[in-house]
């Protein structure tokens, strides 16, 4: 019996040496500017969180106006993450869904809504860039991700992605009604008819994004938490006019109005085999107690013949046996129930801001002084986050004008 | 609790209790652990990472087809004189970016190499460099092989483009794509569509359930 008692100790120890963490990436020499720092973690990031990476430097980089950094990046992460969804991380992705493996061992792409923001970047790079087909398709592919959730209540209600689309449309010289039609049904600001003339598209985003954590008793349940941003609006005065920005996207309430996920079921079924498991090992701890205890209990009387001691003795025997193996039993389990990894995948694109909002104006060629103020719920200008910057709009070349993109973010670059 | 009752089963719930723990730990479906080398394919074979998008096999089959329809047309293969032909974007009105210039300049490249001299194509794209040149020419800081005030560049007797446009559609299934691929030649002096050609792709593709 204590042979395989100790049989059971060594399976215990080979099953923990193989469900053992990987190796910590070597550290980063941080210097304080979320650039360099940034693409210092991306060069040591595990390939599974490459994508996360992307994501963080790229945001930063179009915050900088470094637009080709920044499509770089995003383009990275695209491709990376078109690659996993089509099957090239579908053997982590399997391990991820193991009962005794992490969900974020899996390769990271992120959330719908974080998805929906890196395609949103991008198309607003490919804007930027002369492109806006291109930029049309991204804007697509975003409210494409959103188009189906659990519930359906939320499917493909972003604003802006089907805004922009509309009036790509409309400048390729197309009909943008319809995708007009569905960002007005989303939004809960009034949206201005397109002016096909606009030559200067306004992106504006404030606020902080949702940040993720584990919820239940295991961490099983992947929730969103956000701080609440003092800033609601905001307003570009440029070219003697003032142009209302409101918040026409919540990256939030797109966040948490996405409902479950099929992995939070498989997540729920860890959980429930962690506690199953757990509660076996008491019972069968408990068990082992007892029956040890029981073998001296002495309210039993004293033998008194050589066959009742001898009966007595196999009695003991047996009963040692039945303690050692419940004990071993129960070990297993709750060693089982510790190895068991429910936990939700709480990596998160932490530099996402809360509110979107854009404007297209139309600005003659040279070089315009603006002030962009952010405004709280009653309308106070928040006078410390003024912003006073200069948009110079290029001449036409060969009889065209290409459209300039001006984006701003009051999140920190 | 009685011992024996104990014994009696307790073979078979250890061999489960083990059992159990160690089917969470198997190594079974882990592919490729050590990556996969290199490899070298066609461009027109479909690789093992293929999405739902717009991918290298497609932009064969496409532009393929599209060079075998153009030289079919009357006005190309019964030409006296081979057609000038100027390429303009086409415009991409699905879910995938795409580098809108490749598809045109493979049709191109497989019209030049296969049947060269049935047709040419104009290098629009250059004329900032050709006119550059000319300018150069015209005063005097190069030589010249003929008289720079002589206009020779062509105009074109037909414009090659085209669009592509899609259909997704995303359910709890997995996900669909139909793009349809089509091309037209415009004669740049009536602007009529003498020849049109469609290729038509489906794909669908369901995610890991990790990513659902």
């Amino acid at each position: 019996m204590f042979r395989f008692f100790f049989s059971s100790l060594l399976a215990s120890a080979v099953f923990l040496a193989g469900c053992s963490t990987v190796p910590l990436p070597p550290p980063v020499a941080y210097t304080g500017d979320a650039l360099i720092d940034g693409k210092a973690q991306l060069a040591v990031a595990a390939p599974r969180d490459r994508v996360l990476w992307h994501y963080r430097v790229g945001a930063t980089a179009l915050r900088r106006g470094d637009s080709d950094e920044a499509a770089r990046q995003l383009d990275d992460a695209l491709t990376l993450t078109r690659g996993t969804l089509a099957g090239a991380g579908e053997a982590e992705a399997a391990r991820a869904r193991r009962m005794f493996r992490r969900e974020a061992e899996k390769p990271f792409v992120g959330e719908p809504y974080e998805r929906v923001m890196a395609a949103f970047y991008r198309g607003l790079l490919y804007w930027r860039q002369g492109e806006p087909d291109n930029a049309r398709a991204l804007f697509r592919d975003g409210a494409f991700i959103d188009s189906d959730n659990e519930t359906k209540a939320f499917a493909g209600d972003w604003v802006l992605p089907d805004y922009l689309d509309g009036l790509a449309t409309v400048k390729l010289g197309g009909d943008g009604a319809e995708a007009l039609a569905r960002a007005r049904a989303s939004s809960k600001h009034p949206l201005p008819d397109y002016d096909p003339e606009a030559n200067v598209l306004v992106v504006v985003e404030f606020g902080r994004g949702p940040r993720k954590y584990a919820a239940g008793e295991y961490g099983e349940q992947l929730r969103f938490a956000a701080e609440p941003s003092r800033l609601t609006g905001a307003t570009l005065t440029v070219g003697g006019q003032a142009v209302a920005l409101p918040a026409y996207d919540d990256v939030v309430f797109q966040a948490t109005t996405r409902g479950g996920r099929i992995m939070d079921h498989i997540l729920g079924n860890k959980a429930v085999f962690k506690q199953g498991a757990d509660a076996v090992g008491d019972a069968a701890l408990a068990a082992a107690v007892m029956v040890a205890s029981d073998r001296d209990d002495r309210r039993r009387p004293p033998p008194k013949t050589k066959e009742e001691r001898e009966e007595q003795r196999e009695d003991e025997r047996e009963r040692d046996q039945a303690a050692v193996a419940l004990a071993a039993i129960g070990l297993f389990s709750k060693i089982a129930a510790a190895a068991a990894q429910p936990t939700a995948d709480t990596r998160t694109w932490d530099n996402l801001p809360q509110y979107l909002s854009f404007s297209a104006l139309r600005l003659p060629p040279g070089e315009h002084e603006a002030v962009l103020t952010f405004q709280d719920a009653d309308g106070v200008t928040a006078a410390s986050r003024t912003q006073n910057f200069l948009i110079s709009v290029p001449p036409p070349v060969d009889g065209r004008t290409e459209d300039l993109v001006v984006f701003r973010s009051d999140l920190p670059n | 609790m009685n011992a024996l009752t104990v014994r009696r089963f307790l073979p078979a719930a250890a061999a489960l209790a083990v059992a159990a723990a160690f089917t969470g730990c198997a190594s079974q479906g882990v592919k490729n652990p050590s990556g996969v080398p290199v490899t070298e394919m066609r461009p027109d074979e479909r690789g093992f990472v293929a999405g739902t998008g717009v991918e290298s096999q497609d932009l064969v089959t496409v532009t393929d087809r599209m060079a075998r329809s153009i030289l079919g047309i009357p006005v190309i293969a019964q030409a006296a004189n081979p057609p000038v032909v100027a390429i303009e974007p086409v415009i991409n009105e699905t879910r995938f970016p795409i580098n809108k210039d490749i598809f045109l300049t493979r049709i191109r490249t497989q019209l030049n190499s296969k049947a060269a001299g049935k047709v040419s194509f104009l290098a629009r794209e250059n004329m900032r460099a050709l006119e550059r040149e000319r300018q150069l020419k015209l005063t005097g800081q190069v030589t010249a092989s003929a008289d720079p005030n002589v206009t020779e560049f062509l105009g074109a007797d037909y414009f090659l483009t085209g669009k592509f446009q899609g259909i997704s559609t995303r359910t709890s299934q997995g996900v669909s794509d139909y793009i349809l691929y089509s091309f037209q030649l415009i004669d740049a002096r009536t602007s009529l569509i003498i020849w049109e050609d469609v290729a038509e792709i489906k794909k669908q593709g369901l995610e890991d359930a990790a990513y659902r």
